[in-house]
């Protein structure tokens, strides 16, 4: 700023900590859409004008996890020591109450229940087959009819997909335990670098109806995506030499719940859908490290 | 779940673990034989209050002791379990803190830059979002309420989670994602 009059309402550009209270920008003339040319000193809509060239709205779109957090191995030997102790304490199950006598339902119980004893407690619990006599065997053939049925019903689809073994980056199915943000491959003065999706800020427009305009014309229409709220989560500024005054770009966390990630090719080439670590690997230092702290580690 | 184990030997837990036995002991009769008035008043008055099957609620199985023994190694592997447990439940709790508090220096960072930036920007991302007040657009509403696409356009509330946000599961969903969404164009009124 050069030693030009200010007027005392303007506010200074940045604020003196010696007063209590930083003064309210100065209510000044409507900007029009000659005035970005006018040189920035000579207008008291300085700070105006250049709010809309350093304020960049950014969304880290994530898919949050659909399945449930795998437990390591301490935490799975601790949950089944409790289940043992449970099984030796609780009140006897009631189980005439909740199977009729004779039942296929109450055979295929029987047999489960066994299991589940010789598996808790070992060797003596849980009858062997070779124990009574004829009447044993009726009933054997009754629990092999129950588990048989039970065989057809049973088909759990598996938690780690097509997706996770050819490992592609572009699938929303891949890592479901994780959670996934989205990168833009973009280019940057014939460069290529990976970046969120962002997008300038607009007239009349507040910062989380700007981030949600940038997402869809940078990603296409075609997601469904749940901007959380209206604060901010984080902040980048970047000062390149490209540029006159230091950018800030807001961050601003969504969620897609549907769709997919259509780019129109112009400035966006590719996309991926990564987790923290492989975010790492692909970003910038500097970006990178603007950007750590906002994710979850999960 | 706390034991009381600390002061009995390993071995010797059976007098506590016995079922409790009365004097006097009851009989139940399913069959009414005589005369159904002298059965009721009997069953009335003597309740059956013989425990011989482990059926019955409030009590432990019959080889209570047996199974314990088979399930807990001894008082002090018990002990260092829990100890580890509560740890182990440590080391997480001071992670997802550390993260939360991480996560809120850099909310704060951005609040406080915007505060610089612009007051009318600050001001707009900290008005609280109620997600009662419609009156605004809840007006246009009325007007296109016929099409049931408008209806599902204006589903979206903001101030409230979304309903497809997915509760994770053990194994992921038969349908997989949908990646053929397509959003709500509200037709003109016609």
């Amino acid at each position: 700023m050069s030693a030009l009059p200010r007027c005392s309402s303007c506010r200074p550009r940045l604020p003196r900590p010696k007063h209590g209270l930083i003064r309210p920008r100065c209510l000044a003339t409507e900007v029009s859409s000659g005035s970005v040319t006018i040189p920035a000193e000579s207008t008291p809509t300085v700070g105006k004008v250049k709010i809309y060239d350093t304020i960049r709205t950014s969304v880290i779109l994530n898919r949050s996890p659909f399945l449930t957090r795998p437990l390591s191995r301490f935490e799975q030997a601790f949950y089944a020591y409790q289940q043992r102790i449970q099984r030796a304490l609780h009140n006897p199950f009631p189980y005439e109450f909740y199977f009729k006598q004779g039942s296929l339902l109450e055979s295929k119980f029987n047999a489960e229940e066994r299991r589940r004893e010789r598996m808790a407690f070992g060797a003596p619990f849980g009858i062997s087959e070779s124990q009574e006599g004829s009447e044993n065997k009726s009933q054997n053939a009754k629990e092999s009819v129950a588990e048989a049925l039970d065989r057809e019903e049973e088909e759990k689809i598996p938690r780690r997909g097509e997706a996770d073994r050819t490992n592609d980056v572009r699938s929303l199915e891949r890592k479901g335990e994780r959670n996934l943000y989205l990168l833009l491959l973009k280019k940057l003065d014939d460069r290529q670098v990976w970046r969120l999706p962002e997008g300038g800020l607009q007239k009349g427009e507040v910062l989380h109806e700007s981030a949600e305009r940038n997402l869809l014309t940078e990603c296409g229409i075609r997601m469904d995506t749940w901007i959380v709220s209206r604060n901010p989560i984080g902040l980048y500024r970047s000062s390149t030499s490209n540029q006159v005054s230091p950018r800030h770009i807001f961050f601003y966390k969504a969620h897609i719940l549907a769709g997919q990630v259509r780019p129109d090719g112009t400035n966006v080439l590719d996309y991926a859908w990564l987790t923290k670590e492989e975010m790492e690997d692909r970003l910038d230092k500097e970006y990178w490290l603007g950007l750590k702290d906002i994710l979850s580690d999960n | 779940m706390s034991l009381a184990f600390s002061s009995l030997p390993a071995r010797s837990i059976k007098p506590s673990l016995r079922i409790c036995q009365t004097s006097v002991r009851y009989a139940g009769r399913d069959a009414p034989a005589g005369d159904p008035r002298k059965e009721i008043l009997r069953r009335v008055l003597y309740p059956s209050n013989l425990r011989n099957k482990s059926t019955p609620t409030g009590t432990w199985r019959s080889d209570v002791g047996r199974a314990l023994q088979h399930a807990i190694p001894s008082v002090q592997a018990h002990e260092t379990i829990e100890r580890a447990w509560l740890l182990h439940q440590r080391h997480v709790r001071r992670k997802r803190e550390a993260e939360l508090q991480r996560k809120f220096e850099k909310m704060k960072e951005a609040m406080d830059e915007l505060y610089k930036l612009d007051n009318h920007l600050y001001i707009e991302a900290n008005r609280p979002e109620d997600p009662r007040a419609r009156s605004a657009k809840e007006l246009e509403l009325v007007k296109g309420l016929r099409g049931s696409e408008r209806k599902a356009m204006e589903a979206r509330i903001r101030g409230l989670f979304p309903r497809e946000l997915r509760v994770p599961t053990d194994t992921p969903s038969r349908l997989g994602w949908n990646y053929d969404w397509q959003p709500i164009r509200p037709t003109s009124p016609s």
